[in-house]
């Protein structure tokens, strides 16, 4: 199941987890789509960190640019797409209302967001003036029908959960033609969160249907991005045109074209010869690109964290022991296995907290177990254990797992623990990672995306989490998740998740590897592309403002 | 001829009920289950429930099959599990673009391999013997993405003669286009195919020139090029034709490998995708689709069989 195209949710997404987990955890889950998809999801992510170019030459209107996509898009609405070429294309098609960068918003559709006193009602302005693209006016209309159509359990909206909150739903109020209240059933911090997710939908395109999910319509959308719906050539290409009433000004270019590329070598190739502008790199293959000096070669944070996963209910009883999770941290070299696994440091920070460092509170600063072999056969022999032998499951063909995997091997050895090696196909390695009762397996390498509020995490750390899939439970932390997501104070806020950081991380749940990095190559005839914020999954948060030099 | 027809098309119904069988328990016993990729983590178990009796996917296999062919029989093959789109009428999108290239592969390939084939047969040893064998053993034993790579490499990175993927210049849409787009994948399809024509033809050509009539006609006088094309080629065509009704799959089911590395809109990168998503509906409908056309190209080549060589019609 890890590579499909399927549709997948909300920003926040365990199946980012599989998908990371297929796709190599490189960090650049670009065109393998062997996933195809693969493709990882969550469009909550938020900051682009990183190196960005500085913008240079005056912006000139005009030309088109063609960006790389490995497969088709799922569906053109905003409420089902969960693929990563779809949220890639949703992203310049359709507006959102704001999106959250390094914690500062920035205002699309909406004017302004305010939280009430009791922390309980957001008032919403959206800009006035604004239309779709085929001249209709977009109004508080569009956006409570695009809320009401996402709670609407008939509809399937993958954004649905994330709008109950402790089991109720969210409601949205028209006030005025350009005025939204959404009444939340209680405090719910993490919300804002959730809202960076939502693109309104066409109320006077979608109001009929039935089924919006299978709606003929989606073939043809109706957005409000800056860019607009031109042509789609099922497995060849998909181009949007400039969209000459997009409130934030006209955009630069005339056309951005999608253009799918299934095979990630064949893809470079078109790249080096001019016929594709933008792709995704992966760190093997950026020396060749850079040698053309042609491109400029952007890594930039995705919001990912990849680790090495234990799971505590495996048959052999190991990994419940915490000296054992922490022997093992102590026998491995992080700086050595970033290297091993990802070419370059360039491409990856090394990781202690299991928040990546776009999150609102995260901290590096926790404990961590790492490079000290003596401290741990001195563990092991604390905790009794003697020959011990761990199973290390292996998505087949994927790089990143295996130099992991193997170089576990190697370095658990020199401290006793025998390392077997289990590879299997990518739908057998997605089902086995994600059925709760196996107990057949005690380390796997595992990769997520959660987007910007730690409340998300909850599912992947909380005894009763849907997606903890390495069974860890420690009444503390559960504790402090459930406070944290009521918790309408910022400073109480971030003692909270500090703490439920170094919890975590005492209790070495997890072993952290990494924070990736996306590297996307942009062709140096374009500019733009600072203004145009580079983004994890979608690449550009916004489109219009790339230009050609 | 008519009664071999209509007893070779009913044939075909237990022939394809097998097929749909066999490629519907692979699906169900291959790990994996296509309701996970619609779940969300803020989901319910009920929620999860209910997406999968939505897709009909908690009903028995067995049921499941059942529901399937009842549809299938009428024609309607159902919906992608991923798009929503009618399986249908995706194959039906994707089919010019893969018949297009298969079938011009095929042709090119059969052209080319008819002359070197005779010519290797019957200089058997000589220069063009061991070039055709070079040939066929490179075909045979290089990896075609590998081979497709380097042409993209060499002729459209270092000579800028022709694209390096699709099937169109973005916005352009001409005839003309498209055949230059296709120049490549359908040499590199040619010539994997030429690998294996040439060489039956070689072999077969050795055997028919140690035949009676052969001699006969050098007795009579005529020229090694009137013995090979007239009368040597008759022969010689029919394990060509063989050859062909076994391609008919192939020219629908795509060529997974060359149409994923050209970017190639055809069933086979369709294929391709359907299989990791777990789509069944899609992958059951292209193994249908093919399967079809593989029993009817099968017919089609008996029947052909017997226009090219009477004695057998006349033994059935």
């Amino acid at each position: 199941m890890l590579n499909r195209n399927k549709k997948r949710f909300s920003g926040i997404i365990v199946l980012a987890l599989l998908t990371m987990l297929a796709s190599a955890c490189s960090g650049n889950n670009n065109a393998n789509n062997a996933s195809p998809s693969a493709s990882g999801t969550a469009s909550a992510t938020a900051s682009a960190s990183g190196s960005q170019p500085a913008a240079s030459g005056e912006a000139k209107d005009g030309g088109s640019l063609i960006l790389a996509v490995a497969a088709d898009p799922v569906i053109l609405n905003p409420n089902y797409a969960g693929d990563r070429v779809s949220l890639t294309i949703d992203q310049a098609l359709y507006a959102p209302l704001f999106q959250v960068n390094n914690g500062k918003r920035t205002y699309y559709l909406a004017d302004s967001l305010d939280l009430s006193e009791d922390k309980l009602t957001y008032t919403m302005k959206l800009k006035s003036g604004l239309t779709w693209h085929d001249g209709q006016p977009l109004t508080a209309d569009d956006v409570v029908f695009t809320i009401d159509k996402i709670l609407d359990e008939s509809q399937n909206s993958f954004l649905r959960g994330n709008f109950i909150i402790g089991g109720k739903p969210v409601q949205a109020v028209k006030v005025d033609d350009t005025t939204v209240q959404l009444k939340l059933p209680q405090v719910a911090p993490g919300f804002e969160a959730t809202l960076v997710q939502v693109f309104p939908i066409p109320k006077h395109i979608y109001e009929n249907e039935a089924n919006i999910e299978k709606s003929p319509k989606n073939q043809a959308p109706v957005g409000s991005g800056a860019f607009k719906f031109k042509e789609y050539k099922t497995g060849e290409y998909l181009t949007l045109e400039r969209f000459d009433g997009y409130f934030g000004g006209k955009p630069h270019l005339d056309s951005i074209t999608y253009r799918i590329a299934k095979d990630t070598n064949a893809a470079n190739l078109a790249l080096q010869n001019g016929e594709i502008n933008v792709k995704y790199l992966d760190p093997q293959d950026v020396s060749t690109i850079q040698a053309s000096g042609n491109f400029e070669i952007l890594p930039y944070s995705e919001g990912r964290l990849a680790y090495m996963l234990f799971n505590h209910n495996s048959a052999s009883g190991l990994l419940a022991k915490k000296e054992v999770r922490e022997a093992i941290g102590y026998a491995l070299n992080r700086e050595e296995l970033i290297q091993v696994a990802y070419a370059s440091a360039d491409y990856a920070d090394p990781a202690h907290s299991f928040l990546t460092p776009d999150v609102l509170y995260q901290t590096n600063d926790v404990p961590t177990y790492d490079n000290d072999v003596a401290k741990a056969k001195e563990l092991l022999q604390t905790a009794g254990v003697k020959n011990a032998k761990l199973r290390f499951i292996v998505s087949s063909g994927n790089k990143v797992q295996e130099a992991i995997s193997l170089y576990v091997q190697q370095k658990l050895k020199e401290v006793g623990i025998t390392v077997e090696l289990n590879s299997m196909d990518a739908s057998a390695f997605g089902a086995k990672f994600t059925d709760p009762k196996a107990t057949d397996f005690d380390l796997v390498v595992g990769g997520y995306i959660m987007g910007f509020d730690p409340d998300a995490y909850s599912m992947l750390f909380t005894s009763d989490g849907s997606a903890n899939y390495s069974h860890y439970s420690n009444p503390e932390v559960d504790a402090l998740f459930k406070q944290g997501s009521g918790e309408g104070d910022a400073a109480k806020r971030e003692e909270i998740y500090k703490n439920a950081q170094k919890l975590v991380a005492e209790d070495a749940a997890i072993y952290p590897i990494a924070y990736t990095k996306t590297i996307v190559a942009v062709d140096k005839r374009y500019g733009g592309i600072e203004e145009a914020v580079l983004k994890p999954v979608v690449i550009f948060e916004d489109p219009s403002k790339l230009y050609v030099k | 001829m008519r009664q071999l027809l209509i007893r070779r098309l009913l044939q075909t119904v237990p022939l394809l009920l097998f097929v749909s069988i066999v490629c519907f328990a692979m699906i169900k016993l291959a790990p994996g289950d296509p309701v996970l990729s619609f779940v969300t983590p803020n989901m319910h178990p009920e929620d999860i429930e209910r997406i999968r009796h939505n897709l009909g996917l908690d009903k028995p296999a067995y049921v499941q099959y059942f529901l399937w062919i009842k549809e299938a029989v009428t024609g309607n093959l159902g919906y992608s599990l991923v798009n929503h789109q009618p399986v249908m009428d995706q194959i039906l999108d994707r089919l010019p673009a893969t018949a297009g290239l298969m079938g011009s592969a095929i042709g090119l390939a059969v052209l080319l391999a008819i002359p070197l084939g005779l010519a290797a047969g019957a200089y058997r040893g000589r220069w063009i013997d061991k070039l055709v064998n070079l040939v066929a053993y490179v075909g045979i034993s290089v990896p075609l993405f590998w081979l497709a790579i380097l042409m993209i490499y060499f002729f459209s990175i270092h000579l800028h003669w022709l694209p390096s993927m699709g099937m169109r210049t973005i916005g352009v849409n001409s005839a003309f286009d498209v055949l230059k787009h296709g120049i490549m994948p359908c040499a590199v399809l040619a010539f994997s195919f030429l690998a294996v024509y040439v060489r039956y033809i070689r072999s077969s050509t050795i055997g028919q020139l140690r035949e009676d009539y052969v001699q006969i006609q050098y007795a009579y006088g005529s020229t090694k090029r009137i013995v090979l094309f007239r009368h040597v080629m008759k022969h010689v065509l029919l394990p060509i034709i063989t050859l062909l009704g076994m391609s008919m799959g192939e020219l629908v089911a795509g060529a997974i490998v060359t149409e994923t590395v050209f970017s190639w809109p055809g069933i086979g990168s369709l294929g391709m995708t359907a299989v990791r998503g777990m789509d069944y509906p899609v992958i059951m409908g292209i193994t249908l689709f093919s399967s079809v056309l593989l029993i009817l190209g099968n017919l089609a080549a008996d029947l052909l069989y017997g226009i090219a060589d009477p004695r057998i019609k006349s033994k059935r």
